[in-house]
């Protein structure tokens, strides 16, 4: 799953511009299930199982990452921008990053500079930035040269290559949530015992946009959401607010700041895990929120688990996880797949 | 020579202060092209370029070969990096930044991204006593690899921006290096007024260290330090700055030599080499500032190449700019 999980992450596709991403995911399922977009840009996929269960299940995860949009073109050629979903402004200074042009259809290089600490105070070295006080700079010598190439509401991207840490881990951008879109394509190409559908979403950053519309299409009875979420297990962290760990296999949460998941759900999952030895975590503080916000409460309500990789450093340029916890979240999602199915 | 690849290849490689035998050894390769005999002395590089003669005066061209980056202090029970800075960093850019740690191999890192939820209201800006790295490994299998004393720089390649600016990790002073390297490119088998010899210092950013053993070396009686100094840019103030692409910087400070100045300015407009003049009050903070006071004095003078983004993965600079740095040099030298 590696080489596909690269694959995935190295494609640019911020909230709202997800094409690149959706166009490599339907090339490698296009074969393998029924499929269609919907009017948001989000693919629902509909594979056949040897059986068709009672009840209608539905497997998620987003394909849009965080990122960054051009609003404006300054006299000095340099681009205000706002951040596209959640992003720490500490992670967007003193970096590289890349602009799609719509203009050209070429993505250029562009930094994200600061005044030079020889130049801050003692205050300003100690004070976070603020997102709206950044600048691209595309090296753009005045305004009129910038606009040859850029144009406003253009799209750029963290610069991130796929670096292997250790023997086990891997460090890249847009893990959250290419990692739950590679665990629906190797399933994608596995038989199934029931028919399921699996629906790749839009605009799950900017506020679960994309889950709205598609978990009303589908309207399913059960829903998997396959997510990366926040391991807080650094240095310095202890107990409780380390939230989650890496190597200690898939996060299953009890609640979080958008869902409070279904009891059944949540106490099936663990005790699949026992049985069939697979590591198997929950979070220790209730943070963070996922497309399970919009799912459980769509139509009539459904019933509806999370299940997420632990990830390091979520929503920056370098997102870490441990490649091993991938591998026992898809082991349990097909197991918790078929078994929800069959309650 | 091309000048660009010769700016991205020196930039991407590493040459941390106090650690800079990677970069200095690569350096040292294309000085000989010029200075067959150049050699690495204590650190810094040194080459004697054309002809000598008693009649003539000696002049030092000075580039510094370090760059800033962090030096490892401590490895945790849990397998993370603690670290101390190499020159001035600005710490309010270090969360979730790639490294790559200069161990017996090296090998790749990410430093520690403290996530909202741990952070008490406004997120604070990290210290160098609680930075770390993730490595991904366990403190056993660091321990075979990484030891306190190795040196960590920001993991970043050269890219290229419009026009002729490009972006890198360590423009801060390659871009000086491979400005003397043309100047001399210039020079090959021209007469020259002055008995040349090339030094690419070690510790700049630790305080000018490895020029103030390689001018007492070479003991000159002219000296030209030739380092990056602030472009104008967002954040900046415009009166103490120069421009990207309007060429190199001459200095003019009290600690300067007015004459030296005065004669870079004269060979700019003689060959019609744009340029921008940097005054300064008093000391530099450039290797200039040990040249003029080593031995008996020497006559020295600052020429710099506008860079934005100073000491940061990020810095920019033109290429132009290192172009028209070089050939001033070349003039300077050439008519003295």
């Amino acid at each position: 799953m590696k080489g596909l999980l690269k694959e995935l992450c190295l494609i640019n596709g911020v909230s709202g511009d997800e094409t690149a991403v959706r166009e490599s995911i339907i090339e490698k399922i296009k074969d393998v299930c029924e499929y269609r977009v919907d009017n948001l840009g989000s693919i629902i996929c509909f594979k056949k199982g040897r059986r068709t269960p009672e009840k209608k299940l539905m497997i998620c995860a987003h394909m849009d990452e965080v990122g960054f949009i051009i609003t404006y073109i300054r006299s000095d050629g340099t681009l205000s921008f706002g951040a596209v979903g959640g992003i720490d402004p500490s992670v967007i200074i003193g970096r590289q990053v890349m602009v799609k042009s719509s203009i050209t259809g070429e993505t250029i290089y562009g930094v994200v500079g600061t005044t030079a600490v020889h130049n801050l105070s003692k205050e300003q070295r100690e004070k976070a930035p603020k997102t709206d006080s950044l600048y691209i700079d595309i090296g753009a010598a005045d305004k009129a040269e910038a606009e040859k190439t850029v144009a406003l509401g253009d799209n750029a991207y963290f610069v991130s290559e796929f670096t292997e840490l250790g023997e086990t881990k891997v460090k890249c951008k847009a893990i959250d949530d290419r990692a739950g879109c590679a665990m629906m394509i190797e399933m994608l190409h596995e038989e199934l015992e029931y028919d399921t559908y699996f629906v790749f979403n839009v605009q799950e950053e900017i506020g679960l946009r994309g889950s709205t519309a598609s978990a009303f299409a589908v309207a399913p009875d059960y829903a998997i959401v396959l997510e990366a979420t926040t391991a807080a297990d650094i240095d310095g962290a202890s107990g409780a607010k380390r939230v989650c760990e890496l190597g200690k296999g898939p996060v299953v949460s009890f609640m979080d700041r958008s869902t409070m998941y279904d009891k059944e759900l949540y106490r099936l999952a663990f005790s699949i895990a026992a049985e069939e030895n697979i590591p198997c975590q929950t979070k220790t503080m209730v943070a963070g929120g996922n497309d399970a916000g919009a799912i459980h409460v769509s139509g009539k309500g459904v019933r509806t688990i999370a299940v997420s990789v632990p990830c390091r450093y979520l929503h920056s340029p370098s997102c870490v996880i441990d490649m091993a916890d991938l591998d026992d979240s898809l082991r349990l999602v097909r197991k918790l797949a078929k078994r929800i199915t069959e309650i | 020579m091309d000048l660009k690849e010769t700016i991205k290849v020196l930039a991407e490689t590493a040459g941390p202060s106090g650690n800079e035998d990677a970069a200095a050894e690569l350096a040292l390769g294309m000085l000989k092209e010029y200075c067959p005999e150049a050699e690495i002395k204590n650190g810094n590089v040194i080459g004697r370029f054309g002809q000598f003669s008693d009649e003539k005066p000696s002049l030092v061209l000075d580039a510094h070969i370090d760059q800033i980056g962090m030096i490892v202090t401590y490895i945790t029970d849990e397998g993370f990096i603690r670290m101390g800075n190499l020159g001035g960093i600005d710490r309010r850019l270090l969360p979730a930044q790639p490294v790559v740690i200069h161990g017996s191999r090296d090998i790749k890192g990410v430093i520690c991204s403290v996530p909202p939820h741990l952070n008490k209201g406004d997120s604070e800006v990290l210290s160098f006593d609680n930075a770390a790295v993730d490595t991904g490994m366990s403190k056993v299998e660091l321990e075979k690899i990484v030891s306190a004393g190795d040196s960590i720089t920001f993991d970043v390649k050269c890219r290229d921006l419009m026009g002729s600016r490009i972006t890198g990790g360590a423009l801060d002073d390659r871009c000086g290096v491979a400005a003397i390297l043309r100047a001399l490119d210039m020079l090959k088998g021209q007469e020259t007024a002055f008995n040349v010899t090339v030094i690419f210092s070690t510790q700049e950013e630790l305080g000018e260290r490895g020029a103030k053993i390689g001018a007492f070396e070479i003991d000159p009686d002219i000296a030209i330090a030739v380092d990056v100094s602030f472009a104008y840019a967002n954040g900046e103030n415009e009166e103490s700055c120069g421009y990207l692409g309007k060429g190199p910087m001459v200095g003019i400070s009290p600690s300067l030599s007015r004459e030296i100045s005065d004669k870079l300015i004269s060979a700019a407009k003689a060959s019609d080499i744009p340029y921008q003049i940097e005054v300064m009050s008093g000391m530099t903070s450039t290797n200039a500032d040990r040249y003029s006071v080593n031995r008996c004095g020497a006559k020295t003078c600052t020429v710099s190449i506008p860079l934005r983004n100073m000491h940061t993965p990020v810095e920019v600079i033109d290429t132009a700019d290192v172009e028209l740095t070089a050939q001033l040099i070349a003039e300077y030298i050439k008519e003295g």
